[in-house]
């Protein structure tokens, strides 16, 4: 590949990088995608189909005037429309003829595509994205400037990605101590906060549940929240039930609730505080996008929602909503809360009449078998308890776990049953809830999740880990029971998809903590780690003594001035004088060392030490000469002087010649 | 004002002027437009990612900064001056570049010079330790001694956002000659002060054969000598030849005129000049401000006459 296409092809890549830090959050277009994708993969063909641009120019101004037309009747964003038309721009530059002015063009509308993205997006992806791009932007950019600055002789792409790549590390270095440093002092005039990025919100809860839907979401990887839990359960995968919305209500194809919002609130209650409630702190992501809140079964106080914005945290009240179901009052992009729950305690609470009936309630249309089903399949079973589990047991075994659905049909539960015989946590959960009812025992469906992952002392939950179970009223107390087979209640990705996922996600997890919530206060606590702490003791008033942070500091900037001695040594070394240090600092070893300590008359003239002689007197030619010395030629002279002096012996010390006769 | 006050001068200015110069190139103005909008979006909005995009953006301006000198710090320069560049005529302007360790990218060479500072040679790399000799195509509008003060070498590496550039000072001058016009077809009159004076055709100084010889006359050429005849018998001798005698002119120049008509008179006694001699005539120069060329012949005195015509109203610049 000649050294023009591989530059051009690290700007095309930078553009697509740039590019991708602004798609992944979601917000851009298809249509955009699908242009920039497309001059992408022309561009990188090597073809530049907009040499002449003037076309191609009227019609990029055109579609800006279309675009911020629909800005102004608000059927767009203004930060979408500004980094659309740096999309449309980048790519009219790509096709156009590769001069280093186009190129300057498409560096500046790439960096433009940056900016959008970082308003946009707050994916850990957008820190990828954005790496990428100063890599291959600083590269690409710095053999422009060479190739398009005069006459040759052109130097090789390697000597000049070398300054290159050290300027990339000064410029990454530079980035984080002012991204650390740099005061937080915003005039918070139009904050802005990062969407849920790509895919959007995934958690799926809705007003009502609806069978015969896509199990899509089963194999979604995204973590929608996270949960710090107090007592720790110290496991590696959580086995716990969350609790989202409750449906007692169901027509035949749909699961719906009854229940008027009630008034807002700082902290719900949904049952008698007891002193051996689980603690949890939880962080709804913006990936979650539902009002509901969710907690540990079964939840009893929920409260102290924070909804955090771009700059601040703000207190947010709570609705509780429906049947024991807890709401936000109004959207969030990102808002945490507490829970308390009590574990493995069923709600003693007792429904009262209309909602046991609600609860025993069959839909009209129900399929003659299935009562007959439920006689079957319990049939043996004595007592409301023994006659849920059996029932649990029976959809386990005799139904098989399938995302493969063949999309809507007119009686799904009589499909699931008795057709296929199969489906995913919705099929089976309805099933179990029906035949219950069937037996004259109230349940209903609860839809939630299942599972959580432990990172970094917290428990991740992912879109893929939402589940519905079935809570079943029996002998007074809430049974849960949960028909899924249990190899199929959380997230679909294990084995190394999913050590890597999770992995990610701890990744994900600090990028969002360190860097997108980093604030003034982070660097006041990042100051105070580094302040000298000063105590007065009884014998010593005040003693200045160093904290362990300044020792680590310290100890940093030590190890930091010796590599980068290393590296001014090894980069000395194409330095003639330094080849001339090594040689007497080899010679004064090896006892050879010319008269006064110089290199001059040092005794090197056996015919196996050649290659000494050969490098003083390359030395020499080098120090003043003026002929340099090549790369890499200094380490070979003395590789090379090394293996010659190896195990030949020290010259015997000149002796004072004596006279052999006397007269 | 005296070359040593002048000198002064430029010491004193040289303390004060900043020992880079930096100038943004368009893209290096667009890209600070853009650091700015950055900056003022993250400090609207408080958006952390808008804050880590400028602290990136502001370090490849020190990491630009950080390399641009590393190309320029240590470079070496020598002028390679023309020999006879004539007004209006292009010319070659030359420095050698080295760079005694590490390499050079981006670089351009130009003199810092109000008049010749618009010529620039431009250079892909600099590897180490070997010398490169950089070119630019230069025009002079006018004829004169020209005073060089220093090479400016600039660098837009690494990332052409900024123009950077070093002025190494190295004295030097440059004596433009008088530009090229077409010779007047008659000779004007003595009289003129634009004219020529046939002031001798005495001698049988052609190129025939040998007449005669005898004794040199004081005031008499010396290259006339028959130098062996005149070592046998102890007393100088010259060449007398039968031939036809090349005329001896003497071109004279009114050099109090002002300045532009005097450019065009020295541009008119250059091509005449030139003429003549190309003719095989002895020429020579006298002007009214004291200037002397003895007429001879030959490339060499074409030269003298021409440096002798370009200082013609330079009387600070020496001769």
């Amino acid at each position: 590949m000649s050294s023009e296409r591989f530059r051009l092809l690290l700007r095309d890549l930078a553009a697509a990088a740039a590019f991708a830090a602004m798609a992944i959050s979601g917000q851009v277009p298809l249509w955009t995608v699908g242009l920039f994708v497309l001059a992408l993969a022309v561009a990188m063909t090597g073809r530049r189909p907009l040499a002449d641009g003037r076309l191609s120019a009227v019609a990029l101004l055109l579609a800006v005037i279309v675009l911020y037309a629909a800005v102004m009747v608000e059927q767009l964003d203004l930060v979408v429309a500004a980094c659309i038309t740096a999309s449309l721009l980048t790519a009219q530059r790509m096709l156009s003829l590769p001069t280093g002015r186009t190129t300057d063009q498409v560096q500046l509308a790439s960096l433009l595509m940056i900016a959008g993205g970082a308003v946009l997006s707050a994916d850990l992806l957008f820190a990828l994205c954005l790496f990428t791009y100063a890599v291959l932007a600083v590269l690409s950019q710095g053999l422009s400037v060479v190739a398009v600055s005069g006459p040759g002789p052109f130097p090789s792409t390697a000597r000049v990605l070398r300054p290159l790549a050290a300027g990339l590390a000064i410029a990454m270095a530079g980035a984080l101590a002012f991204f650390v440093l740099f005061p937080r002092l915003s005039w918070n005039v139009a904050a802005r906060r990062g969407g849920a990025s790509l895919g959007g919100g995934t958690t799926g809860f809705a007003d009502g549940l609806r069978l015969g839907g896509s199990g899509l979401l089963k194999s979604n990887p995204r973590v929608v929240f996270r949960a710090r839990i107090d007592p720790d359960p110290g496991t590696e995968d959580l086995d716990a039930y969350w609790v989202g919305r409750r449906f007692d209500t169901f027509d035949g194809v749909q699961w719906s609730s009854r229940g008027r919002p009630g008034s807002p609130v700082r902290q719900v209650s949904l049952g008698p505080v007891e002193s051996d409630l689980v603690r949890q702190e939880i962080d709804l992501l913006p990936a979650y996008g539902s009002r509901t809140l969710v907690a540990l079964d079964t939840p009893v106080v929920l409260g102290d929602a924070e909804s955090h914005q771009a700059t601040f945290s703000v207190r947010t009240e709570l609705i509780p909503s429906g049947d024991r179901e807890v709401r936000l009052i109004g959207p969030s992009e990102h808002v945490t809360y507490r829970a308390f729950s009590a574990l493995d305690r069923g709600s003693s609470r007792q429904a009262d009449a209309g909602e046991r009936a609600r609860r025993l309630q069959l839909p009209k249309n129900l399929d003659g078998r299935i009562p007959a089903l439920a006689g079957t399949l319990s049939e043996g079973a004595v007592g409301d308890r023994a006659i849920a589990r059996q029932l649990e047991r029976a959809l386990q075994a005799g139904y098989a776990y399938t995302l493969e659905l063949p999309g809507r049909v007119k009686d799904p539960l009589a499909d699931f049953l008795f057709d296929r015989r199969a489906g995913h946590c919705e099929d089976f959960a309805t099933a179990l809830a029906v035949l219950l009812r069937a037996k004259q025992i109230p349940a209903r469906v609860v839809v939630g999740f299942h599972g959580g992952e432990r990172a970094a002392g917290e428990y991740l939950v992912r879109a893929g880990d939402a589940h519905a179970w079935v809570e079943a009223e029996v002998d007074g107390h809430t049974l849960r029971l949960d028909a899924t087979p249990p190899q199929h209640r959380s997230a679909a990705g294990t084995g190394l998809t999913g050590w890597l996922l999770a992995r990610w996600e701890a990744l994900q997890i600090r990028w969002l903590d360190r860097v997108v919530e980093y604030s003034f206060s982070d660097q006041n606590r990042l100051a105070q780690r580094f302040r000298w702490s000063t105590s007065a003791t009884p014998d010593r008033p005040t003693s200045r003594t160093p904290s362990a942070s300044a020792a680590v500091a310290l100890g940093v900037l030590g190890i930091a001035f010796l590599i980068a001695a290393l590296v001014g040594r090894r980069a000395a070394a194409g330095d003639a004088a330094e080849l001339g240090r090594s040689l007497q600092r080899l010679l004064r070893r090896r006892g050879r060392l010319g008269p006064g300590g110089w290199l001059d008359g040092a005794p090197v003239d056996e015919a196996e030490l050649l290659p000494v002689r050969e490098g003083i007197a390359r030395y020499r030619e080098a120090r003043f000469g003026r002929r340099p010395l090549g790369p890499g030629e200094a380490r070979r002279l003395m590789r090379q002087a090394r293996q010659a002096l190896r195990g030949m012996p020290s010259p015997s010390p000149a002796r004072p010649e004596r006279p052999t006769s006397r007269a | 004002m005296s070359r040593r006050t002048e000198r002064l001068l430029r010491g004193w200015r040289r303390f004060w002027r900043p020992p880079r110069r930096l100038r943004t190139t368009p893209a290096g103005r667009t890209y600070l437009v853009l650091c700015f909008g950055v900056g003022l979006g993250a400090l609207n909005t408080g958006n952390n990612l808008l804050y880590l995009v400028l602290g990136l953006q502001l370090s490849i301006v020190v990491a630009s900064g950080i390399l641009s000198e590393r190309c320029l710090r240590r470079v070496e320069v020598r002028r390679l001056l023309p020999a006879a560049p004539r007004a209006r005529s292009p010319f070659h302007l030359a420095w050698l570049l080295r760079l005694p360790k590490g390499q050079s990218f981006a670089l351009s060479v130009a003199e810092v010079h109000p008049v010749l500072g618009t010529a620039v040679g431009h250079l892909a790399w600099l590897p180490s330790g070997e010398e490169v000799t950089v070119r630019a195509v230069a025009t002079a509008p006018r004829r004169g001694p020209l005073h060089l003060g220093a090479v400016r070498i600039s660098t837009t590496f690494p990332f052409g956002l900024f123009v950077k550039s070093r002025d190494v000072d190295i004295e030097g001058d440059l004596l433009v000659l008088p530009g090229r016009v077409p010779p007047p077809p008659e000779p004007p009159a003595p009289s003129s002060g634009l004219g020529l004076e046939q002031r001798s055709l005495r001698g049988l100084d052609g190129g025939g054969d040998l007449a005669q010889l005898r004794e040199l006359r004081d005031g008499e050429d010396a290259r006339r000598i028959h130098w062996r005849k005149s070592a046998q018998l102890g007393t100088l001798l010259r060449v007398e030849r039968d031939a036809q005698p090349q005329p001896r002119i003497v071109l004279h120049l009114d050099d109090r005129a002002p300045s532009e008509a005097l450019d065009g008179r020295c541009e008119e006694l250059a091509a005449r000049a030139e003429l003549l001699l190309a003719r095989g005539a002895e020429v020579g120069l006298e002007s009214t401000a004291g200037i002397s060329v003895k007429p001879g012949a030959g490339a060499f005195h074409s030269h003298a006459i021409l440096r002798a015509l370009a200082r013609a109203g330079h009387p600070g610049d020496g001769g």
